[in-house]
């Protein structure tokens, strides 16, 4: 039973051998290959005509190649020969003869000892161990034949494959082209966004720039009422909302009502928080008249007497400090956080507070910057501009040329705490709670302060 | 630039008690905000005059000299305290070279800009004594 088994595998594995006799018998292609005269050996006459239309109908090989690779397989040997036999050979000067002691014309029965010889050579080589692996080999020699026919059922043809590149080729030049679209829509969309971005730029800057103009134009107008002028209604004009009905106690005081908008009506306020000393001076009777409470101020300051003045003042005008010592953390803390306005001493440690708010100007275009500063020549007063800084407070200042520094900056003005929504308007009472703290923290850090700059 | 800078005659009060005044009403509703301040500014000036003592004796570094006096006149001016802040605005001067025959052509050195220096700390020295007197009288107790 085995022996059959045997023979049928025999048949089956020297398959190409019993092709290639076919052929040969059938002489169909005999100007292409042919029995030798000997007739113990074949003569492939045209390599070219053989790859062309033999093989492709025949054999599994793309190429003539591959076709006498797998003779050489099968243990047939090509038939060498000089140069001078080549020249006159029969068969012509191209011609290939391969030749195997089995392979005869008209010889069938022989072909059965043809065999693969990877698989022989394998036995041969395995023979040194044991039977079973013999077995096995023998297994694997199939193996290693279905294998190569599993090779070839999946190799695509040469038309396939050229037809697959083409169609490769197409899609390659299609994701280009592709490509090359989405990389302009890319640059057009940044052209935009630009565009945009500018466009949103000067809206901002042309916004503050009215804005400022108009409260030059209130305080003309207020300035012109208060001469005698009459003004028509239509004149008064008014961008922000109307300020918190925060005024003091006694703004009948003339020099303020021209500064008070008409549409507010004076209103009274509990009088604990603001109420000046009863041996006061009479600067403590005018106190802020339109100044809404709430307001957050960044004081830029190296001097520990001077925070604590300032920010005492501040506070008592209903705002909220917050002190840093030198330039650089003033630049550091507004690239961080928003304030209503700022008060920058000149002279500092780090960074000037000049050159600061040069820099600060180079992301925060709105935020008042009031240079605090007792040089006061012409020239300095200019370099502070020229940097940025909105307007110059002499020092040493009085607690009113702090407050009209204020109004003017911060007049018809809705704190940002408030347009935040974030922190709910503080009632006099609580703000003076903070105050305390605000000042005795102050106290309590002095000394530090004074390591700092000293 | 002129080659001289005309320096302002020195305040005649001691005190300006229109800038103190304001400040003292600060105690209404924080008691001694005020003399707090005050003590805290009389300890800075001693600080700061023995500060430019020890630059004098050393380095006579004028930039670092100017700087000391820029700083103390900030803080007694904004207490009120005008004839400190004038001498010591007089070192912030010297120091910078902005006071005296400023002549490009014939510079003067650096010690005789640190010489005025000295001059004028005596009699910052001096108003400081004065202003500590006046201001134990104003508040009853010896500063």
């Amino acid at each position: 039973m085995s022996e059959e088994i045997k023979t049928a595998q025999k048949a089956v594995s020297n398959d190409f051998v019993r092709k290639l006799f076919k052929i040969l018998e059938a002489g169909e292609y005999a100007n292409i290959i042919c029995w030798t005269e000997t007739g113990d050996s074949f003569v492939v006459l045209d390599t070219n005509e053989f790859t062309t239309k033999i093989l492709p109908q025949h054999f599994k090989h793309s190429n003539f190649a591959s076709f006498v690779r797998q003779l050489n397989k099968y243990d047939f040997h090509k038939v060498k020969r000089t140069s001078e036999q080549k020249q006159s050979s029969q068969y012509g000067e191209h011609s290939w003869e391969f030749k195997h002691p089995f392979f005869h014309v008209h010889d069938e029965m022989a072909l059965d000892n043809i065999k693969r010889k990877s698989a022989v050579q394998k036995k041969i080589m395995l023979d040194d161990n044991t039977v079973l692996v013999k077995q096995g080999s023998e297994g694997s020699g199939i193996d290693a034949d279905s294998a190569t026919s599993l090779i070839f059922n999946s190799t695509v043809s040469k038309a396939k494959f050229n037809q697959l590149k083409r169609k490769v080729e197409v899609l390659e030049q299609e994701s280009q082209h592709i490509k090359n679209e989405n990389y302009e829509l890319k640059l057009g969309y940044q052209k935009l966004q630009s565009r945009y971005n500018t466009m949103i730029g000067s809206f901002l800057t042309s916004k503050s720039h009215s804005e400022r103009l108009v409260a030059k134009f209130n305080a003309l107008t207020n300035c012109l009422s208060s001469q005698g002028f009459e003004l028509p209604q239509e004149v008064s004009y008014n961008v922000a909302e109307p300020p918190a009905p925060k005024s003091p106690r006694n703004t009948q005081s003339p020099t303020f009502e021209t500064m008070v908008p008409t549409n507010i009506p004076p209103q009274k306020l509990p009088s604990a928080a603001n109420s000046g000393p009863s041996s006061g001076t009479p600067n403590e009777v005018v106190d802020h008249p339109i100044l809404r409470a709430g307001f957050h101020v960044l004081l830029v300051e190296d001097d520990s007497i001077c925070i604590q003045l300032c920010s005492k003042f501040l506070m008592k005008y209903g705002c909220s400090v917050e002190v840093v010592t030198d330039g650089l953390s003033a630049i550091s803390t507004l690239e961080k956080f928003r304030y209503d306005l700022v008060l920058m001493d000149i002279v500092m440690p780090n960074l000037d507070g000049a050159t600061a708010t040069s820099i600060v100007r180079s992301f925060d275009n709105h935020t008042p910057i009031i240079a605090m500063t007792g040089n006061i020549e012409d020239q300095d007063l200019v370099t502070y501009l020229q940097h940025g800084m909105n307007d110059i407070l002499a020092k040493p200042f009085t607690r009113d040329d702090l407050h009209s520094m204020l109004i003017r900056y911060l007049r018809n003005r809705v704190p940002l705490s408030e347009q935040r929504g974030e922190v709910a308007p503080k009632d006099p009472g609580s703000a003076e709670l903070i105050q305390e703290d605000a000042v005795s923290n102050l106290i309590s850090t002095e000394p530090q302060m004074k390591k700092q700059h000293i | 630039m002129s080659t001289t800078i005309t320096t302002t005659p020195i305040p005649r009060e001691v005190v300006n008690w229109d800038i103190l005044d304001e400040i003292v009403s600060l105690d209404e509703d924080n008691p001694d905000f005020s003399r707090n301040l005050i003590e805290q500014f009389l300890e800075q000036a001693s600080t700061t005059f023995a500060q430019i003592d020890a630059e004098l004796q050393g380095k006579r570094d004028l930039a670092q000299l100017a700087s000391l006096g820029h700083f103390l006149r900030g803080s007694s001016a904004a207490l009120g305290l005008q004839r400190i802040a004038w001498a010591c605005e007089r070192i912030q001067n010297l120091g910078r070279k902005r006071e005296g025959a400023a002549d490009p052509a014939a510079p003067l050195s650096d010690d005789f800009y640190a010489d005025q220096i000295a001059s004028a700390l005596a009699q910052a020295r001096v108003e400081f004594d004065v202003a500590r007197q006046e201001l134990s009288k104003f508040y009853g107790t010896l500063l």
